[in-house]
């Protein structure tokens, strides 16, 4: 069985399809492996196929459960985990050679929470180096291209999670956000990306970059996907003291058509300003006429520290990651280099081997920020004006209930455009970090296509207001009339 | 706040974070630093004066476990990871002449 035939399912038409025996959990599963055989090598998705463990999972769910009862909210739905994620006994490189051998000896919490759902892992995916990027490319293991061109690249850094679902090697997935890690390649590849408050999913298992920003998020090819993922995998977290004590998210929160038309949509002018391309800016504008169109009310908004926001993330997160980064050492686990005679030499060469380029510029610029001296004019400056763009978000949310905006300021890039010039790439994420800087829930989706290449929307919302975000955007992606992407780019 | 980070701070910052390079990597870097410390001045035009710092960002007290040791199960996977272990143990170099 191919798996075009699903190109346009959700996890309800799977339900449906195994409940009338159209297929069997085993067939449907065998179908995704045969897809991800046959286009993964021109995408490089994936960094482990997690074959035989998958298929036996299957015929363990077929042979525990009765198709009488109600399934688990995710049973036999094959899911790709981004590799920075725990899953007991499988990889997880982070996308670095230092952890090239490493296998997880447990599970994250948001895996342990997926399998009790029903879920079925399906493999890793590829992701830029300790999800340190904007594009993949900083992968140690190659870049993932993007499905809808496959010169271009897939976004980042969970460009593997992004690709995988937009190509249907898998219905969903899993990535994480630090500073648009799921916005902007869900963006790039057409498909529904939602970056939770900080705290509303629990981080254990989740490989450290930048603590005070990380986030894990569901990837989907529709609105009712995203949702149906992150309702099972939000809640608090005895294992992470940051998950915030507060229930898990439910579906049945979301808003009705009615509810939806009375809210009151900030457009931030700073984000619709001359850096965004001209034709991602008309197919933003097309979805803002289309909610007039439907009684919604648009007014504009100010967020006046936006343009600051980047610098200050370029700040705190290195100085985070420095720190959190210090404990790839070549001891307990990881890459070690044998060369080293004594523990400093073997230290030195571990993490000058181990790390990549990006990486290791973080690292020193981070390192740099927090060292004596500089800590008051630069990590400090970076904590002072983040609570400057929190204040903008608290300020503007008194004026309307969600802001929409574009993801990303320009259109998927050619591989290599931008890796010579890294401060183009971090411009890449001008959109996504204020919002990660405030803490704040924001969604990405497909709004259209500009010269065949998919351009993505974005619905930020005050804290712990999913429930909001994920009706507007159901409620664009109805009017919308956009099916999910199922790229011709093999034959 | 626009300064040259010298070659000398880098190789001092180098060593502090347990990375070796050779010299042009060091000039690569030195390079590197200094563009995107240069894009930081930006932040010297905001009156910052007064305004707290966000190191995190929390809603709410932090909910805390009973301070009490759990037995981790696997331990034999733990030291599976281990880049060199002898029995139960992971192997380092010397740290201490005799």
């Amino acid at each position: 069985m191919k798996v075009e035939l699903f190109k346009d399912f959700t996890i309800a038409d799977y339900h449906k399809w195994l409940r009338e025996e159209k297929i069997s959990l085993p067939e449907l599963i065998e179908a995704f492996l045969e897809r991800i055989k046959s286009i993964d090598p021109d995408l490089h998705a994936f960094l482990e196929i997690n074959q035989q463990a998958a298929l036996t999972e299957a015929d363990i769910l077929v042979k525990g459960d009765s198709f009488d009862k109600e399934l688990a909210p995710l049973w036999g739905i094959p899911i790709a985990i981004k590799d920075n994620i725990c899953v007991q006994g499988l990889p997880t490189t982070c996308g670095s050679r230092i952890l090239r051998n490493y296998r997880s000896p447990y599970n994250a919490t948001v895996i342990e929470r997926l399998k009790e759902a029903g879920a079925i892992i399906i493999g890793k995916t590829n992701m830029d180096e300790f999800a340190m990027g904007s594009s993949t490319e900083n992968s140690a293991f190659g870049p993932t291209r993007n499905p809808f061109d496959l010169e271009r690249v897939a976004g980042g850094s969970s460009g593997g999670s992004a690709a995988s679902v937009a190509a249907l090697e898998v219905p969903i997935s899993l990535g994480s956000d630090t500073g648009g890690s799921i916005r902007q390649p869900a963006s790039f590849c057409g498909v529904v990306g939602l970056r939770p408050t900080y705290g509303r999913v629990s981080r254990y298992g989740l490989v450290s970059f930048a603590s005070s920003l990380d986030q894990i998020g569901p990837i989907a090819r529709s609105v009712d996907d995203c949702t149906r993922v992150f309702e099972i995998i939000s809640g608090k977290d005895e294992q992470d003291s940051t998950c915030a004590p507060y229930p898990p998210f439910s579906r049945n929160d979301i808003p009705t058509e009615e509810e939806i038309r009375k809210l009151k949509i900030g457009l931030p002018r700073e984000y619709f300003s001359g850096e965004v391309e001209k034709g991602v800016l008309e197919l933003i504008e097309q979805s803002i006429d289309l909610l007039r169109k439907n009684n919604l009310e648009t007014i504009e908004v100010r967020l006046p520290h936006t343009d600051y926001a980047l610098e200050a993330y370029y700040i705190v997160s290195p100085c985070e990651a420095s720190s959190n980064l210090a404990r790839y050492d070549g001891v307990l686990y990881g890459f070690r280099e044998k060369e080293g005679e004594d523990l400093e030499s073997m230290y030195l060469s571990s993490r000058t081997r181990g790390f990549g380029e990006e990486v290791k510029r973080r690292i020193i610029l981070g390192t740099y920020c927090l060292s004596s001296g500089y800590y008051d004019e630069y990590y400090l400056k970076g904590m002072k004006v983040r609570t400057l763009v929190r204040h903008d978000f608290e300020q503007v949310f008194e004026e309307c209930d969600l802001l929409l905006t574009p993801v990303s300021p320009c259109l998927p890039f050619n591989l290599g455009e931008k890796t010579k010039d890294f401060y183009q790439m971090y411009l890449t994420d001008i959109f996504t970090i204020p919002s990660a800087m405030a803490g704040l829930p924001a969604l990405s989706m497909n709004c259209g296509y500009c010269d065949h290449l998919p351009v993505g929307l974005q619905i930020i919302g005050p804290p712990f207001r999913e429930e909001l975000i994920l009706g507007l955007a159901g409620f664009l992606e109805k009017r919308l009339s956009l099916t999910p992407p199922f790229p011709n780019f093999h034959q | 706040m626009e300064r040259k980070v010298s070659l000398a701070e880098i190789k001092t910052i180098a060593k502090l974070s347990k990375l070796s390079f050779s010299e042009q990597e060091l000039a690569n870097f030195s390079e590197d630093v200094n563009s995107v410390i240069s894009h930081f001045e930006k932040l010297n035009r905001l009156d910052l004066q007064g305004v707290s710092p966000t190191s995190h960002i929390s809603w709410g007290q932090p909910p805390l476990n009973p301070d009490e040791a759990v037995v981790w199960e696997n331990r034999d996977w733990v030291l599976e990871q281990a880049p060199e272990v002898c029995g139960r143990l992971i192997v380092v170099p010397k740290i201490v002449e005799k």
